[in-house]
């Protein structure tokens, strides 16, 4: 757009808009007056430092039922550790630094320990059986503050759906949604009794509103059934393996509930991808995109600023302009005239195996 | 046709505000085919007033996106630094949502260009980037514009909770996508109301800052609406340039729950200037966020 001439009046006046007129003049003074005194960041105050990562220590560990272990991790020195809600995680940093999320099940009114549960996945990535293998009591552990992807909004009536491991963030909001006397269930879906983790504690706190439903037992079930379950007009929390999330979505319709609530994952598993080679300016660096990680991950170890945000081709942040190459376009933002100036979305978009293409960064 | 969606009722002890949320864009949806000229039926004046998001949101909220990608680089936490990508791909989407309708006013006769173009100018050219400044100003530069940002954050928070809590809205059978887009809006603002806030005080913590922030952001703010909302009734075939805006006509409105109070607006952008505000004392998260779980454009954005 024209940045030199400022743009005529409103109503078709023949002639620049005072206001307009008034508002460049201001800014343009404004800008180049930051800095001087009073005016500026005052240079004595120090800059502000990073949160320090937790230091923790596993000071319990139990099995729960097959294949589950729970660990507590303490602060070494026994002080209280940061507070959290139903829903929140814990990003820790195995010893191997492998990083991974898990769910707090414990209670967040006990400030002295955070509560995990692991399920061991010997075709995972290798997080759950290093925990397995070689987490005991006094292994020291850091980790990021709990956050939360997952928030509890205590709806006067609500379902929770689990499946399997899925059970831990719904463990503490059955907790809050008793303490609360909201009107809850919770429904936990696996293969056999002898998988499911908590079942005990979820059965202290209301035997009634609590039902198991195996695959063993009662065969498996759709998604209409699980949702059945719920109050007219109730929120269902739903945390289990992707399938399950996808069929209760397509159910909730038909169902007596009218919201859900769910942990979203960024970024979708890529599928169909080929290795390919990413190339940071006409002379710059290569590196080598393999053909399940993004794009954007291998940008981000060499430019830890680059901009992203939702992982899924659909809000644009990370936007790249290409040099040369030619991509495999695979989001849903940018539009024909984009594509042919050279936009290029990374967090989703990739290139056919062995091509190369040239990022202007 | 999408049914309106009530705001869900909370029960009372619900936790107002949600500590360390992780936040993330949603691919809404809306279909604006059938959206009438005048979607609060009969009420040209109300229509036209909150509409004046529309002509400033696509401009305002893609400028709010290059600042904040600007300061990236300064942000000294990583924690700060993912809620700030979260807050930027939330805004991204805001602003394309908010682009659709303005090109329908376009369809419908009503031409809102005149207007965009000088709010492009205000984001592009009198905000925008100048040249020739030296590293320290640059930097000067762009912490104060987090500081109008978390200003204009403080109004978009307020105006999202009344959205969310406007029942005369759903009384007087406004349109139900544009009441959708409007409470899903005001939902994540509510949501991320404090990001912008903890930025402008990560970078700079003075108080001088935030009170320029606002000093500027907020008269700005007031002026640019009410000259949206004279240029829209004047701009709209229908009325003929029958009807003006009124400081009084819009104080009855918002007696009959149509807009916010202009009175308690006012008075909540004074709150900010109060030495121990944070915006997490203002709306409840825990609304907005059984919001999100209902919102017909954020279920079908999460049903894929």
């Amino acid at each position: 757009m024209d940045l030199l001439n400022p743009p005529p009046d409103l109503y078709g006046r023949p002639r620049a808009d005072t206001f307009m007129r008034r508002l460049t003049a201001f800014g343009d003074r404004y800008s180049p007056a930051l800095g001087s005194p009073l005016l500026r960041r005052n240079p004595r105050r120090p800059l502000s430092r990073p949160t320090p990562p937790l230091q923790l220590a596993v000071s319990a560990r139990r099995r729960l039922a097959a294949d589950v272990v729970e660990l507590r991790l303490a602060d070494p020195s026994g002080g209280p550790l940061p507070g959290w809600q139903p829903g929140a995680h814990l990003r820790l940093a195995l010893p191997s630094g492998r990083e991974r999320h898990y769910s707090l099940t414990g209670d967040p009114a006990d400030r002295t320990a955070y509560r995990i549960a692991v399920r061991r996945l010997p075709e995972g990535g290798g997080g759950s059986v290093e925990i397995h293998d070689t987490l005991h009591p006094g292994t020291r552990l850091t980790a990021r503050r709990p956050r939360n992807g997952f928030p509890f909004c205590a709806e006067p009536a609500v379902l929770l759906l689990a499946g399997g491991i899925g059970v831990t963030p719904l463990l503490p909001m059955a907790r809050e949604a008793q303490r609360h006397g909201l009107d809850w269930r919770l429904v936990h879906v696996g293969r056999s009794v002898d998988t499911l983790p908590y079942t005990d504690e979820l059965r202290a706190l209301d035997p009634r509103r609590v039902e198991l439903r195996t695959d063993d037992e009662h065969g498996v079930p759709t998604a209409a059934d699980l949702l059945a379950h719920a109050p007219r007009g109730a929120a269902v929390y739903c945390c289990g393996p992707a399938p399950m999330l996808t069929a209760v979505q397509r159910a909730l319709g038909g169902s007596p509930a009218t919201a859900l609530h769910f942990e979203r994952f960024g970024a979708a598993p890529i599928a169909g991808g080929a290795p390919f080679t990413l190339r940071l300016g006409a002379g710059g660096p290569a590196l080598d995109v393999p053909a399940d990680r993004s794009a954007l991950d291998v940008l981000r170890e060499a430019r830890p600023d680059l901009p992203y945000s939702c992982h899924q081709g659909f809000c644009g942040t990370c936007e790249v302009r290409l040099l040369a190459g030619t991509p495999d376009h695979r989001d849903r933002r940018l539009t024909p005239e984009q594509r042919a100036a050279g936009a290029v979305l990374p967090c989703v978009s990739r290139a056919a195996e062995g091509e190369t293409l040239v990022l202007d960064l | 046709m999408p049914r309106s969606t009530p705001v869900p009722a909370l029960a009372a002890p619900a936790a107002r505000v949600h500590d360390s949320l992780v936040l993330e864009p949603r691919d809404v949806r809306f279909d604006w085919d059938r959206l009438p000229l005048h979607w609060i039926p009969d009420e040209p004046m109300a229509t036209h007033v909150i509409n004046v998001l529309h002509l400033l949101l696509p401009e305002g909220e893609r400028w709010f996106v290059k600042v904040f990608k600007e300061a990236l680089p300064l942000i000294r936490d990583d924690q700060l630094r993912e809620e700030v990508l979260g807050f930027i791909g939330q805004e991204a989407i805001h602003a394309e949502a908010h682009q659709e309708v303005l090109d329908h006013l376009l369809g419908q006769g009503l031409d809102p260009r005149p207007y965009v173009r000088q709010v492009a100018w205000l984001f592009r050219r009198v905000l925008g980037d100048k040249p020739g400044l030296g590293p320290a100003r640059r930097r000067e530069n762009i912490i104060e514009r987090v500081a109008f940002i978390a200003a204009i954050e403080h109004f978009t928070a307020f105006l999202g909770n009344w959205a969310l809590n406007s029942p005369g809205l759903d009384r007087a059978e406004a349109d139900p996508t544009m009441l959708d887009l409007l409470r899903w809006h005001g939902a994540e603002e509510v949501e991320h109301r404090s990001v912008a806030f903890d930025l402008m005080v990560h970078l700079d913590p003075g108080y001088l800052r935030r009170v320029r922030g606002m000093a500027v952001s907020g008269p700005l703010l007031v002026h640019l609406w009410v000259r949206g909302a004279r240029f829209l009734l004047a701009a709209d075939p229908t009325l003929h340039g029958r009807l003006k805006p009124t400081w009084r006509e819009a104080g009855r409105i918002a007696k009959r729950g149509l807009l916010p109070d202009p009175v308690g607006s006012i008075r909540s952008g004074l709150r900010y200037l109060r030495p121990g505000y944070h915006p997490t004392q203002e709306g409840s998260s825990s609304q907005a966020l059984g919001y999100l779980a209902t919102s017909p454009a954020a279920r079908a954005a999460a049903g894929g």
